[in-house]
């Protein structure tokens, strides 16, 4: 579309204003995390304000903060690695050998993760109970790895679906064992895929809420839980902590849009659709 | 001198191991080890809870009256089937999933329009991450600081509502607006994921095509139905697909703002699970509640790799 300079100026300013009402809501929140408690209960709300770092000094010195932080790091990372080794190795057996029940497999994985989670979360939990596994670091990991296991599939099966047979073939004849195949070979052409499938995982598993709240419990509390069960002090909820902790917190997956962009839609559609945004 | 005792093989392993390695490699063994590790994950983490909440779902099990579980059959089932709250939570998420995906979608293909063509947008990826951001925040934290903003004593929309009419309406307090509250926070947070979808249903055009449209001065409506619809439809099919599953499921978001309430105003039908399973503590009703709300996900699923298999036959 060619437009002249004045159009592409409104245009541009156009498409700008659209991006800044989408983020309106959080740059207030992210405000409200540097404003006193008087400012951010002023009324009319206050735009101009001195700026404050207490609300963040604050949120850093509860004791239960740096715990809960490391928890979401920790859990989120090594759940999401367990997952994408295991979903690589299974991913290139569909792909390449096919075993009878590949497409059943793959519908029934795909359909746990569409089931709604409360629905999900009675048997777990009760499962989770009866077997003592409840509030322990590897039940809080591993249930995690099982989250992120049918989108890690997905993707991982449609990158190695494109990468060539050819390829394992002549690795094969010239003497390379099917592991030098798997992990030389195919590896490092599905990059995107293990990129997108690991930073997209990691965000779900980073903002995940229900699954923390009923299996999880004091040492495996991970940050949204956090936020949802100590927001209250004594007099109501307490905006300055919710507004500077929701803000550190929502930093990571932000960071995620900037530099991850071009991952963004095969992560948000488990890989069943590619392109360029 | 081991070297001359131990006969070399390929990479210079020993001979024994190259023959061990080349039989894992042969043998049925090796895609089996590949595929062992999900199989027992979907086991112990699908499999086992699924057919646990199947067999839950026949008896009628509370966890706080101390009565012992009694096999009921069908009647958990029949109970729901004939529950008129359940029948209103139900037709409540299916106005929800309809009315969100609806205004998404067209909000979201009309943004996608307007994008279409930023490429020499200054600091484009930048407003791209400022645009896409509410899909991908935690939903806890935008459930809570959305609290904030519909707040009624000092949120900014009741602010300018007050100088206008001098009235402050609380938004997810009262019975006429919790409805419409709590549907604009998903707009706004779903509207993007729809614009990325269209972004890729555009992007999936031949450059080359458009052109000849062009050149042949097509009128802008026959552009998209002869030449982007074509192309596009499969894509955006899906995408409004996994809208709609995710749409479904929505739960934490509402429950954060609203709990379900005023009343049961916002209670859809995983709310309604949550509250009979970790309210009122009777396992065996939900569970058979959530083998209904899985036989959906499996129908919604197998509709979408339905649609999938159609686009990429093509």
């Amino acid at each position: 579309m060619r437009r002249g300079g004045c159009a592409q100026t409104i245009y541009h300013a156009a498409l700008w204003l659209v991006a800044i009402i989408f983020f309106a809501p959080v740059l207030w929140v992210a405000l409200a995390a540097i404003k006193t408690k008087e400012d951010l209960l002023a009324v009319p709300p206050k735009w101009i304000f001195a700026p404050t770092i207490a609300n963040i000094v604050d949120m850093v010195s509860r004791p239960n903060f740096w715990p809960y932080l490391r928890n979401s790091f920790i859990i989120a990372t090594s759940a999401v690695v367990i997952a994408i080794v295991v979903s690589f190795l299974a991913a290139y057996c569909f792909s390449r050998f096919k075993p009878r029940g590949t497409n059943f497999l793959m519908f029934l994985l795909l359909s746990m993760r569409m089931v709604p989670a409360a629905a999900v979360v009675v048997p777990v939990y009760m499962m989770y109970v009866a077997f003592g596994w409840k509030d322990t670091w590897p039940g809080m990991i591993l249930f995690y790895a099982m989250f992120s296991i049918p989108f890690s599939v997905w993707i991982l099966k449609g990158f190695v679906d494109g990468v060539s047979p050819r390829y394992d073939e002549t690795g094969l004849i010239n003497g390379g064992s099917r592991l030098h195949v798997l992990f030389r070979v195919i590896l490092p052409q599905v990059q995107p895929g293990l990129i997108a499938a690991f930073i997209f995982n990691l965000v779900f598993v980073w903002n995940e809420f229900l699954f923390n709240y009923f299996i999880g419990g004091r040492t495996t509390t991970m940050i949204p839980v956090s936020l949802a069960t100590d927001m209250y002090a004594q007099a109501g909820i307490d905006w300055t902590f919710v507004a500077a902790l929701s803000t550190v917190y929502m930093l990571p997956p932000m960071a995620v849009v900037f530099f991850f962009q071009r991952y963004l839609l095969i992560g948000m559609t488990f890989g069943t659709v590619r392109g360029e945004v | 001198m081991t070297n001359a005792v131990v006969p070399r093989g390929v990479a210079g392993r020993a001979t024994w191991q190259v023959r061990a390695m080349r039989w894992f490699d042969n043998s049925r063994l090796f895609p089996v080890t590949l595929l062992l590790p999900v199989l027992i994950f979907f086991v112990v983490w699908n499999l086992i809870p699924l057919l646990w909440m199947v067999g839950l779902s026949f008896f009628n099990y509370s966890l706080i009256t101390g009565v012992p579980e009694k096999f009921i059959g069908f009647g958990n089932y029949l109970d729901i089937l004939s529950n008129v709250s359940a029948w209103q939570a139900f037709s409540k998420t299916f106005a929800w999933v309809f009315s969100t995906v609806a205004i998404e979608t067209v909000l979201g293909v009309l943004l996608g329009f307007l994008f279409w063509g930023s490429a020499r947008l200054p600091g484009r990826r930048l407003a791209l991450t400022l645009f896409f951001t509410p899909m991908i925040i935690t939903p806890v934290a935008a459930g809570t600081f959305w609290r904030l903003i519909y707040e009624p004593t000092f949120g900014v929309p009741n602010y300018f509502i007050h100088q206008l009419f001098g009235v402050k309406i609380d938004f997810l307090g009262s019975h006429a607006w919790a409805w419409g509250a709590v549907t604009l926070v998903d707009v706004w947070m779903w509207t993007p994921f729809m614009t990325l979808i269209t972004l890729a249903a555009l992007g999936s055009v031949p450059p080359a095509e458009l052109e000849a449209a062009e050149i042949d001065r097509l009128p802008w409506f026959k552009r998209l139905w002869y030449v982007v619809l074509p192309h596009g439809k499969f894509i955006l099919m899906l995408g409004i697909l996994l809208r709609t599953i995710d749409s479904f499921k929505t739960m934490d978001l509402i429950y954060l703002m609203t709990k379900g309430g005023p009343g049961n105003t916002t209670e859809l039908i995983a709310i309604t699970l949550w509250r009979k399973a970790f309210e009122g503590f009777t396992m065996g009703w939900s569970s058979s509640l959530a083998v209904l709300l899985l036989l959906t996900a499996i129908a919604f699923t197998s509709i979408y790799l339905y649609v999938l298999n159609l686009s990429t036959r093509r």
